[in-house]
């Protein structure tokens, strides 16, 4: 008959994993809270773009020294994270990496009107884009959630530019949120997560077609060239 | 689980055709050297190339679920002493092909990417294998094979392309599917149980009650555990009371009868209660 001594040390094994296990989930818990807090603060800076042109680049140089404190947040949960385990405990930080991704992107948005590389997004958390065996890494989908989210601020942006009467940032906005719209498409994405967010996409560009729309059919539009005259009668027929 | 993402893949293309024509215009305009186009094209091929493995990880994975399952049903279609011998040595042969089979395939699928990253498209085979492997050794000589001996059989060499060298590749084994798999294993030896009782091997049905106590016994004392594990031990608890309630039926009126005629007894218990296991019978 079997020991009953055998049947327990199997258990007091794995209760003796589970037990160290929840000691690192303990620490990871609570650096992540600490380099959460940033995030808070860096959306709260950064809402000054929504009524104030001459406020975006000063709050962008605040935002950036704050990311300087996430860098060395996430360089310390590099240390606590065991190098093999990272998407045993992604969940930790995953919601808080999309943020990063998306006020990174946002800032370089601001400072320059371009798009945010994977890489770059990266380097300034100052961790690798390299899915490997291990080590801590950006995962692709944290940073394409981040862009998607990007796109619903500057959906907001896009009407809140109107408002103060700058006609040309809806334009950009469209320019840029299409190129993104365009790329997702590229994509086969899987029944998860990102695919809800992505489908949350066309609300995003709806409205900022809706923005572009209203400025061109008043003739709003700054100094329409060659291009955004060919738009217009277009978009008028179709109303 | 395949099906649905190739269905849902195609629809977004669908319903763009209803964006109105800037959208259109939008796509267009996009230049084919533009950053933001190589960026998505190289993001693109990462996601399938994760999708696909994926995909290979989950038919490798159903693969060993269905053989195991059915090692486990020959198992359990053994009844005399002899026959027990022989459905053993041929469990053990074919649990040893999984093992060089599927199982190794994993192993080498996941050479190169991280070790929790595809850790639900396998979870069920490795479950359902840590079930049939536990049951044979038990049926074999009375002991549970440990969670260190099975990951140490999940290791292989690997001739190099070179025909060489050759390299280590070790298919990691989670702790918790291992631990889910031997809450599985109380559902088969329940099923043990009732059927020596059913073909009078009182001593069979006694020890295999025995191990499903020290197994629901062992599991009462974890803590911290995730939500499946807990819901499986509430299943455990409803298979010892079951196969308790089979071995007092088997001992009270057992007691009046030879043997042989314990079948009528037995049967008792067993349709008595709705049974939540994948029952194959």
């Amino acid at each position: 008959m079997i020991e009953n001594n055998a049947t327990n040390l199997l258990f007091s094994a794995f209760q003796k994993k589970i037990e160290e296990e929840q000691e690192v989930r303990e620490v990871i818990r609570n650096l992540c809270k600490e380099v959460d807090k940033f995030s808070r603060e860096i959306t709260a800076v950064l809402q000054v773009m929504h009524h104030s042109e001459e406020g975006i680049s000063p709050a962008c140089l605040k935002a950036r020294r704050l990311l300087d404190k996430v860098n060395e947040g996430y360089a310390k949960l590099k240390e606590v994270v065991p190098a093999t385990d990272y998407y045993k405990y992604q969940e930790h930080w995953r919601f808080m990496t999309q943020k990063y991704c998306y006020l990174i992107s946002l800032i370089i948005w601001l400072e320059k009107g371009i798009l945010a590389s994977h890489e770059t997004v990266a380097e300034v958390l100052g961790i690798s884009t390299l899915e490997q065996t291990t080590g801590f890494h950006l995962d692709l989908d944290d940073y394409l959630v981040g862009l998607l989210c990007l796109c619903s601020e500057l959906a907001r942006l896009a009407v809140n530019s109107v408002t103060r009467d700058d006609y040309e940032k809806p334009l950009r906005i469209s320019k840029f949120v299409m190129d993104l719209n365009s790329g997702f498409r590229l994509l086969n994405i899987k029944n998860d997560h990102l695919r809800k967010r992505y489908d949350a996409l066309r609300y995003d560009v709806r409205k900022i077609e809706e923005v572009v729309y209203d400025l061109s059919i008043r003739g709003l539009l700054p100094k329409p060239d060659a291009e955004n005259a060919l738009e217009m009668p277009d978009a008028m027929t179709e109303s | 689980m395949s099906g649905r993402g190739k269905y849902r893949g195609s629809r977004p293309r669908n319903n763009y055709q209803n964006f109105p024509s800037v959208a259109k215009e939008g796509t267009a305009s996009l230049a084919a050297d533009s950053p933001v186009l190589a960026m998505f094209k190289n993001a693109a091929l990462k996601l399938s190339e994760r999708q696909d493995r994926h995909e290979r990880l989950v038919k490798l994975s159903r693969d060993t679920t269905i053989e195991s399952k059915r090692v486990i049903f020959l198992l359990h279609s053994a009844v005399t002493k002899e026959a027990t011998g022989k459905a053993v040595i041929e469990a053990k042969e074919r649990l040893q092909k999984l093992v060089e089979g599927p199982i190794k395939s994993i192993g080498l699928e996941l050479e190169n990417s991280p070790l929790h990253l595809h850790a639900r498209a396998v979870t069920a085979g490795f479950q359902e294998f840590i079930e049939a492997k536990t049951f044979c050794s038990l049926m074999e000589n009375k002991t549970i094979v440990t969670y260190p001996e099975i990951q140490k059989e999940f290791q292989y060499d690997v001739k190099e392309e070179d025909g060489e060298n050759t390299r280590k590749v070790v298919t990691f084994l989670p702790h918790m599917d291992y631990m889910l798999g031997l809450a599985d294993l109380t559902g088969e030896l329940m099923r043990r149980a009732i059927n020596s009782i059913a073909s009078g091997n009182r001593q069979e049905s006694y020890h295999a009650c025995q191990v499903v106590r020290h197994l629901y016994s062992g599991s009462l004392g974890l803590y911290g555990i995730g939500k499946e594990l807990s819901r499986k031990t509430t299943v455990m608890r409803t298979n010892v009371s079951k196969v308790e309630g089979a071995i007092y039926a088997m001992h009270v009126r057992g007691r009046e009868a030879p043997s042989t005629l314990d079948t009528a007894a037995a049967t008792w218990d067993a349709h008595d209660h709705h049974s939540d296991d994948e029952g194959f019978f």
